[in-house]
């Protein structure tokens, strides 16, 4: 059994992960002294990624439930990272918060994704007549509330 | 003891490469491609992208979702790349003639999007279906454009690769002999793949390299999606040259 809306959310999961995995190597290129050249294509491709996450993480993160707890990060990366050179001007303090948001970013995505996947094979294992059987009794034989 | 047999059962998984500049909010085609048994499909948003994805992995058809004129645009631009790619353009407004006919010269297949979610999974459908039933066959799109056109009985298939891979060129060698048709294709100055009948790979490059009559010409700048040669141009050179040589002793004897 396939669900629309858990294929909707694994493929809109991807395409953010990818570009914030996109936009980390591009910083990871900024930060580093022994490349000491940013071309104009890697500036047009930093922008471009950026450009791409602030239109969409909102709506992504909402569709995801993860929203409150990553928006702030996000626009907190998004917003300290301004393009290859301007990553390169940052002060070390501001270099390791954006490195532990980025992650705390990237984490939580993942863990999302792998849980997704999960639900996903488990659904891929039963037909539809079987999931919602299995519903029904869970529902019907479920235990009473315990009132305290 | 028991020894378990498996039964292994090998399904075919339609691969297609969707070209979206924006997949997040215009997913209508997106969403309704997921719910397709048997599909896999891989989104980029740049044609360079698609150009980069498509030389590492082999996809059964590039879907382009755009703007007519910029569809056509990309879809001319990959098909220069990849001749016997399926490239299908969607797009959900009216076309003018010249559209039409650019698609047609190009062998680019052109989709309606229908406005109901039910008249899209038709077309969508009709496609990956006409996929499933063409899969092997390659079409050719372009005119070839020969940069290199030759004997063979008086240039060795040798030394016109040698010459070649040295250049560092890109593009698809054709031999036409009394044998057949065989292709060589080239990437960087290296061998990528090479067919010849059934032949694939490295016995195919063995298999030209003993022929001494038949034409070949050179097309620049085609590249082949799939790789079934992985090894450096001197070594298979150097191989091939010795099976030669040990063919002509057999002969001499």
């Amino acid at each position: 059994m396939r669900d629309k809306r858990l294929d909707t959310k694994l493929r809109l999961l991807s395409l953010q992960l990818e570009n914030w995995k996109r936009l980390h190597d591009l910083i990871t290129y900024g930060l580093d002294k022994t490349k000491p050249i940013v071309s104009s294509e890697q500036e047009r491709q930093f922008t471009e990624i950026r450009a791409n996450l602030l239109q969409e993480t909102e709506y992504v993160f909402s569709e995801l439930n993860v929203l409150a707890e990553l928006s702030g990060k996000a626009m907190n990366v998004l917003q300290r990272g301004v393009s290859v050179r301007g990553v390169r001007d940052l002060t070390n303090e501001e270099i390791r918060r954006l490195e532990t948001e980025w992650n705390a970013v990237f984490t939580k995505l993942g863990l999302v994704q792998g849980q997704l996947k999960s639900r996903r094979k488990q659904l891929a294992e039963q037909t539809a007549l079987a999931y919602y059987l299995n519903r029904c009794l869970s529902r019907l034989f479920r235990p009473p509330a315990i009132a305290h | 003891m028991l020894y378990g047999f498996y039964n292994i059962s090998v399904f075919v998984e339609t691969r297609l490469l969707i070209l979206n500049a924006d997949p997040v909010f215009q997913d209508r085609t997106l969403a309704i491609l997921d719910t397709f048994e048997d599909v896999e499909t891989w989104v980029v948003r740049t044609l360079s992208e698609a150009v980069q994805v498509l030389l590492a992995e082999n996809f059964d058809a590039l879907i382009i979702e755009e703007e007519p004129a910029l569809g056509i645009d990309q879809a001319i631009n990959a098909r220069q790349h990849f001749p016997s790619l399926t490239i299908a353009c969607l797009s959900s407004h009216r076309r003018d003639a010249t559209v039409d006919s650019t698609a047609e010269q190009q062998k680019i297949r052109l989709l309606s999007v229908a406005r109901s979610d039910r008249g899209l999974r038709r077309v969508l459908a009709n496609f990956v279906g006409s996929l499933d039933s063409r899969s092997g066959t390659a079409a050719e799109g372009i005119d070839p454009c020969h940069s290199l056109v030759g004997n063979l009985n008086q240039f060795s298939a040798a030394e016109i690769l040698q010459m070649s891979c040295l250049s560092q060129r890109s593009g698809r060698f054709t031999f036409k002999s009394s044998r057949g048709n065989s292709e060589i294709y080239l990437q960087q100055g290296s061998v990528r793949h090479a067919v010849f009948g059934s032949l694939e790979g490295e016995s195919a490059v063995a298999e030209i390299f003993r022929w001494r009559q038949g034409r070949f010409y050179f097309e620049e700048g085609i590249i082949s999606q799939e790789q079934t040669v992985d090894r450096p141009w001197a070594h298979l050179l150097i191989d091939n040259l010795q099976k030669l040589d040990e063919t002509l002793e057999l002969v001499s004897v």
